[in-house]
């Protein structure tokens, strides 16, 4: 049997979608057991399924973040694939060099194997603020390379604090609730993925998937994978510690997320958005809020707030479907 | 030239030596890092009812850590304990309720009555004389 | 302008038209027999000239003047298909060092550089780079810090840095800028150093000048800088973590080992310009440029493009007598101490042209007065040290400022001592 890897260096070949869990599971583990990252951490889980879906000729970038210091931690690493640190900041930018060296050095004669599929695994910090502009530049010089963010929704690794994706309404501690901000957060979040396709006419592919969901995290991985220039997947990756949820509830919250219409799973591609998930109505946010202590402070009025964002959210989109009474 | 900047060169002792650059070896496809064993943070361990079972590998895509393994062939579900952080997504996610969370202490060979077992080699090595 | 060369105004005139007027004063290389094509180059056209015969793969760009002409002529070379370089445009300074980052470290020839604010804009990513041990190279065409925008050259933008362990220093001329291009190359890539390099030239006076510059062939070229080797490259047919976190305990021996390859580098620096010198028959000493030093009682000590104007100036000092010569370290990094304090012990009087500014810092001095005298630390007899705060914010230094600097240090060689630690040049008198 000729391993993955000796298929891609003979030829690059699309990875093949995955019409179910089973072939789902069967395939390699890329990101292995031995990480210090908390029992129960959804970007851990869409760092596995990221891999799994991508395979050995891949190679993955880490901003700072999480995913870089909690799998790391004392001198080792869990990716059997090539992997580099880069600065919270900069991981568009590695990645594009890391591009740019490949597609010199094939052209040139002074690499052998084919191009590898180059993934930056940023943060929501590292993706939508600091690693914004680094982000935006790799994917408008349309380099063969993958951006993920996966969002935990807060800048978790230096204790929590608050991203543009925190929701509004969220603890963190930089935005802690009392008399004076009973609301805790303020602002509302930015809408990364969207606006990253507003802004990049040349963008050819982008997602956006929840751990909750695995085969389809995993296909949409491997549509981004296939894309020959620049796609970006954006997961919604539930942080047990940030949002004040047990560690076995990770799946659960974010399947409310989506069942709320807190979080759209999404897929654009030929400039058109398509849905994937279509419920007869949708739940209301009272009942995603209320598991997680980040939201525990909020008043019914915040809730409402909440409630009237996802509807006009959910309007924006053209997605006609009710919104179940709470 | 090369003795006169000797006394510049600091000498590194054997036992201090790191990996070049701080870059180090990745760990095989399907393997395991060794280095951050993580079965000694559970609490509750996974347990799995092959009877109720409908092996439809749910809980396979459900653990961050990846130790919800496929064995016996892949006939059968288990777990790798050296690292499963018993976290309980697995058996939050089973849709038959086959996967139980048993705490440790229940068990004769429980993480609480294992000592060097989930040490880090280096720590250990501090214990070894 | 000093009193007595009042009445040689005009003979300074003509020997400035003389200099500027693309005359190679040729002062190192008049024993030398290079042998290649003769071109009017600038430090730019210099640089651009030799990265294309050192076959880079990835150069990554942003504009700021003065070094933007590098990267144009680059982009030019590869539009013409000279040069097969993947040609990026960084989304600004930082991101250009991310990008050669990323392709050094996928084992690419990487080339990226900078100026000013510029240099400044990318500080985060210097360490990353030497700590991945990445040989990317950077050309800085200096300029000064804002504010305001100021154009002209000053060293201030690369000294920030000289503390990330990149490899440092400064060509005075075209050639010279020609000529370390493929020197930092290869040593930056020797398997004993592994450290990106800067590529240092002074912002117009170097980076806008055209000068002679002997282009060797291709053939001597490709002897002296063979292709990059990286063996821990990311490459998927080879899996390798780069920059996990360490134990607790092992951050001071990473650095330590980080400071090993840059005093390392020495003999490697040292090996590679002897090579140099043979392959392309030049005659450079690896550390320090000397001129005029052999009965010199007291020296100008000065880096990059200046030490060009400082060598006519002090040919006319010498005419008149004074005992004056001059000191031009090639490397700034790594500093070359024991060389240097041979010698500087020399002499009775040293003055640092400092040609950057460190507000605050000690004899309210440059950044350069701190190495010296740090250098001199180690010996017995110490000579007189003062600075000359000269060439900043992009002012050039004239002659009469080097005639003044000459009297300066004949006084303090003569007396034992000066009055000032620090000379801003233009403010006072002797
Ligand atoms: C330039 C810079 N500023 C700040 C930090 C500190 N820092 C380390 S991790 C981190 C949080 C990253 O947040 P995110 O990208 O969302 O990833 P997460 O930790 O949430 O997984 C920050 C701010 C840094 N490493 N670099
Ligand atoms: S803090 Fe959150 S994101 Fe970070 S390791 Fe823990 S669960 Fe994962
Ligand atoms: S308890 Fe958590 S870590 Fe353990 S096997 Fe189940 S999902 Fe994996
Ligand atoms: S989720 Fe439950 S039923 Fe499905 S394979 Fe796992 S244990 Fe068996
Ligand atoms: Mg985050």
């Amino acid at each position: 049997m000729t391993t993955l890897l000796e298929e891609q260096v003979q030829a690059k070949v699309d990875l093949p979608l995955l019409q179910n869990i089973h072939k789902a599971a069967a395939l390699d583990e890329i990101y292995v057991p031995g990480h210090r990252t908390c029992a129960g951490c959804g970007p851990a889980l869409a760092y596995r399924l990221t891999c799994k879906a991508a395979g050995q000729n891949s190679i993955f970038l880490g901003p700072t973040g999480c995913m870089y210091v909690a799998n790391t931690s004392y001198l080792c690493v869990p990716w059997a694939v090539p992997w580099m640190h880069t600065q919270i900041t900069d991981g568009g930018a590695v990645a594009s060099g890391i591009s740019a060296a490949y597609e010199a050095r094939i052209r040139k004669g002074k690499y052998k194997g084919t191009f590898p599929n180059i993934y930056v695994f940023a943060g929501d910090g590292g993706s939508s603020d600091i690693g914004l502009q680094a982000a935006s530049a790799m994917i408008y010089r349309d380099h063969d390379a993958i951006f993920v963010c996966y969002d935990n929704e807060q800048y978790a690794n230096t204790g929590i604090q608050t991203s543009p994706q925190t929701p509004y309404g969220a603890w963190t501690t930089f935005t802690p609730p009392g008399p004076k901000i009973p609301e805790a957060k303020k602002l509302w979040p930015k809408d990364f993925a969207r606006g990253m396709i507003a802004l990049h006419p040349a963008l050819q592919y982008v997602a956006a998937a929840s751990i909750s969901y695995p085969v389809d995290l995993m296909n949409k991985v491997r549509k981004c994978a296939n894309v020959h220039g620049s796609a970006l997947i954006h997961i919604q990756s539930i942080c047990p510690k940030g949002w004040g949820i047990r560690s076995n509830q990770t799946l659960m919250v974010g399947k409310l997320a989506v069942e709320t219409g807190m979080f759209h799973l999404f897929e654009y591609e030929n400039r058109e958005y398509t849905y994937q998930y279509q419920p007869k109505a949708f739940k209301p946010v009272t009942e995603y809020l209320k598991l997680q202590d980040r939201f525990a402070h909020l008043k019914p009025e915040h809730h409402a707030k909440i409630q009237e964002f996802v509807n006009q959210g959910l309007k924006r989109c053209g997605i006609k479907i009710p919104v179940e009474a709470v | 030239m090369k003795e006169r900047y000797k006394k510049y060169i600091v000498e590194i002792p054997e036992e201090m030596s790191i990996p070049y650059a701080g870059i180090v070896e990745s760990p095989k496809v399907n393997g395991e890092q060794p280095m951050m064993l993580t079965g000694g943070w559970r609490i509750y361990r996974p347990v799995v009812d092959h009877d109720k079972c409908v092996m439809c590998k749910s809980c396979v895509l459900a653990c961050p850590d990846a130790t919800v393994l496929l064995v016996d062939g892949g006939q059968k579900i288990g777990f790798n304990l050296d690292y499963c952080k018993g976290c309980g997504l697995c058996t939050w996610v089973c849709p038959v309720n086959a996967i139980d969370r048993v705490p440790e202490i229940d068990f004769e060979d429980g993480v609480p009555f294992q000592d060097a077992l989930f040490l880090l080699p280096h720590v250990e090595a501090l214990y070894a004389d | 302008m000093a009193e007595q060369y009042k009445d040689k105004k005009e003979e300074i005139l003509k020997e400035t038209v003389k200099m500027t007027g693309y005359e190679d004063a040729g002062f190192d290389w008049k024993s030398e027999k290079r042998v290649g094509a003769t071109k009017f180059l600038t430090g730019l056209g210099a640089v651009a000239h030799a990265l294309k015969m050192a076959d880079i793969d990835v150069a990554s760009s942003y504009p700021i003047r003065p070094y933007t002409g590098a990267m144009m002529m680059l982009s030019q070379m590869a539009a013409r298909g000279e040069l097969d370089v993947e040609f990026v445009h960084g989304e600004g300074e930082h991101g250009q060092l991310g990008i050669a980052h990323g392709a050094s470290a996928a084992g690419a020839r990487a080339f990226t550089g900078s100026s000013g604010v510029g240099v400044m804009y990318a500080m985060e990513v210097y360490s990353p780079i030497s700590g991945g041990r990445c040989p990317v190279q950077m050309l800085i065409g200096n300029r000064t810090l804002d504010p305001p925008g100021d154009f002209g050259s000053e060293h201030t933008d690369a000294l920030s840095t000289r503390d990330q362990c990149w490899i440092m220093g400064w060509a005075h001329t075209p050639q010279e800028a020609f000529d370390n291009t493929l020197m930092y190359y290869r040593i930056g890539e020797d398997p004993r150093v592994y450290l990106p390099q800067m590529n240092c030239q002074d912002g117009y006076f170097i980076t806008h000048i055209p000068m002679k510059v002997v282009v060797p062939t291709q053939e001597k070229v490709d002897k002296f800088l063979p292709p990059l080797s990286f063996p821990d490259a990311l490459d998927p047919l080879n899996p390798l973590g780069h920059g996990p976190q360490l134990f607790p305990g092992q951050g001071h021996v990473l650095e330590a080992t980080r400071v090993n390859a840059m005093m390392g580098a020495f003999p490697v620096i040292d090996e590679v310009v002897q090579s140099f010198n043979s392959i392309f028959e030049t005659n450079y000493s690896p550390f320090v440029d000397l001129y005029r030093c052999e009965d010199a009682e007291y020296v100008l000590f000065i880096s990059g493009g200046h030490a060009y104007t400082a060598k006519f100036a002090i040919n006319h000092m010498r005419e008149k007598g004074m005992k004056i010569g001059l000191v031009r370290p090639r490397f700034i990094r790594p500093w070359a101490t024991d060389v240097l304090a041979d010698i500087l012990s020399k002499f009775k009087a040293i003055g640092v042209v400092e040609t950057n500014n460190a507000f605050g810092a000690a004899r309210q001095a440059g950044i350069l007065t701190l190495e010296v005298a740090t250098t001199l630390y180690q010996i017995p007899n110490k000579p007189v040290l003062t600075a000359f705060m000269g060439g900043l914010g992009g002012e050039v230094i004239r002659l009469d400022e080097f005639y003044y600097m000459g009297d300066v240090l004949a006084k303090a060689a003569k007396e034992g001592k000066t009055e000032r630690t620090a000379y801003w040049i233009g403010f006072h008198n002797i």
